[in-house]
């Protein structure tokens, strides 16, 4: 094998990288980044729920806390929960000005079994967020949207539905409401704790030779 | 935010020919009306294959991106600053895993777009070919790199595409901050000792060439991006960006006393226009095409990250797990 690659970076020097070479990849293979799940954020209690967006974990556990990490850590956040993604049944997309819950075939499936809870979110409009409008009860997600319809079809305009049960859901519990409670103390990631002008009005002050624009 | 001077491949006018008319006009009228895209619409070809390129290059930008900045890390100046540098870097990554996501749901799956990173069938911004000699080159990259990207991306989060102008919002939102620690930090050494602001000055000179190389060929000499632009998906010319770009920063360049090494660079009143001297374009496709300072360092520590972690991947996969594109 070659030398490994100098570096001005002592770290790298020390990890003796090799120069890429055709012989010496390795493609990665489907799943090597996971499967994935969708994460949903509340801003403040009593918010609607809307989805942030996807993550790749390899379980719910570890999607939680990298939704987390990627959706809240920069914003005020009261509650988060993910799903994976294959649990969520989706609507067509429908006309921007319109209800999709009117383009959608009368389904009059008989379904028995137990009934359980779905979680229903709307897009009003293409480019933004799903949001939260409630829940229904039902044996299967086709019945489910089908409720939804009569529950929550009034609402103009909707042009996609996802309903998502319950069950599978994997929410905030309230002890781990406190991982929200650091960010007070983390103004050096806020653009207004760094102010220059009063410097730099300074630094002119003391150099009345310096190049005016 | 890192994203900038995108190469797109030729829009191929055979191709778009052989889209249905019918559908191909009724697609760029809602994209004429301001409505965005969403993964399931119909949508021709071109415009996926385009896009998956430029939201591709633009996510390997931001983890590429991320290793100058991160030399730096261990030895900022003082605590402060070295948690201003980590929480910046971790934007960064996290940014580049939402582009990522966002180029998925075209339909190629992010093991495939590392794949195209580490064999070098992918590009990403050239800029991160050269390397951050001093703590002032890490400055000089939080303030103009970010800044010339957020005239880039504040562009392009107007596009049609919506998964992608999510993402670009939540990066907008943090990259305000980014902009002010680059500023702040480059204001302190150009204010300080005269060791530190000619460390600054020295950074300064090093990363004017390819902060000018930044957005791209000049448009006369960039490929047909007429089409890109009808579809939203280029929001603005190359010139136009380094235009805006040289408005907004030579004069806070200028306000230091600190020089910038082009002899003709000014405003010009007639014009309103910056003159310059045009960049080394030659060099520009030689770096980009492998032969800069840093390619070969940038790929292997990419890749053998990437090795490095793949026993903890495969430990931690569930045996029953199915692959499903993110929806939104």
């Amino acid at each position: 094998m070659s030398n490994p690659l100098q570096s001005l970076d002592p770290r790298i020097n020390r990890l003796g990288v090799h120069e890429v070479t055709p012989e010496t990849l390795v493609p990665k293979t489907g799943l090597d980044q996971f499967e994935t799940y969708e994460a949903f954020l509340q801003k403040r209690e009593g918010a609607k729920y809307e989805h942030v967006g996807p993550v790749h974990a390899p379980n719910e556990e570890m999607a939680f806390l990298f939704a987390k990490e990627q959706y809240s850590r920069r914003m005020t956040c009261v509650g988060l929960f993910v799903v994976k993604t294959d649990q969520i049944l989706t609507t067509p997309f429908g006309p921007n000005d319109n209800s999709i819950y009117d383009l959608l075939p009368t389904d009059n499936e008989v379904v028995s079994g137990d009934p359980q809870v779905w979680e229903v979110f709307h897009l009003k409009k293409r480019g933004i967020q799903h949001h939260h409008v409630g829940s229904v009860s039902a044996p299967s997600a086709i019945v489910a949207l089908t409720l939804a319809k009569e529950t929550f079809g009034a609402e103009r305009p909707v042009v996609n539905v996802w309903i998502i049960p319950e069950s599978q859901i994997r929410f905030t519990s309230s002890e781990e409401k406190a991982i929200w409670d650091t960010l007070k103390d983390k103004k050096y990631r806020d653009a207004i704790s760094y102010k220059v002008q009063d410097r730099i009005d300074r630094y002119k002050q003391g150099h009345p030779n310096l190049q005016s624009i | 935010m890192y994203g900038g001077g995108t190469v797109f491949e030729n829009t191929g006018f055979k191709e778009i020919q052989q889209e249905d008319p019918a559908l191909l006009a009724a697609f760029q009228e809602r994209i004429d009306r301001g409505e965005k895209i969403e993964p399931s619409d119909w949508m021709p070809d071109m415009y996926r294959r385009q896009l998956i390129r430029m939201i591709e290059q633009h996510a390997h930008s931001e983890i590429i991106g991320a290793l100058p900045e991160g030399t730096w890390i261990t030895r900022a100046p003082g605590f402060r600053r070295k948690l201003a540098q980590m929480a910046k870097v971790q934007d960064e990554v996290g940014h580049g895993q939402l582009l990522y996501s966002a180029a998925e749901t075209l339909g190629k799956s992010r093991e495939e777009m590392i794949n195209d990173l580490i064999n070098g069938k992918s590009k990403y911004s050239n800029i991160f070919n050269y390397p951050a000699f001093t703590w002032a080159d890490s400055n000089v990259i939080s303030w103009l790199v970010d800044a010339g990207a957020i005239v880039n991306q504040l562009a392009n989060a107007k596009g049609s595409y919506g998964p992608y102008c999510r993402a670009l919002d939540r990066i907008c939102a943090e990259e305000s901050f980014h902009l002010k620690y680059g500023h702040d930090a480059v204001v302190h050494l150009a204010t300080g000792t005269p060791f530190q602001r000619k460390m600054v000055q020295e950074a300064l000179h090093r990363w004017w060439p390819p902060l000018m190389h930044f957005f791209g060929p000049p448009d006369k000499m960039s490929i047909h991006t007429e089409q890109l632009m009808r579809w939203k998906v280029k929001m603005a010319s190359n010139d136009d960006m380094r235009q805006q770009f040289l408005d907004m920063y030579v004069p806070k360049i200028w306000e230091l006393g600190l020089t910038l090494p082009d002899p003709i660079l000014k405003k010009n009143l007639e014009t309103g226009k910056w003159d310059y001297t045009e960049p080394d374009w030659e060099e520009f496709k030689r770096v980009i095409n492998g032969d800069g300072p840093c390619n070969k360092e940038r790929l292997g520590v990419r890749k053998q990250a990437e090795e490095k972690g793949a026993w903890v991947r495969r430990a931690l996969l569930n045996p029953q797990a199915k692959y499903v594109q993110p929806l939104a």
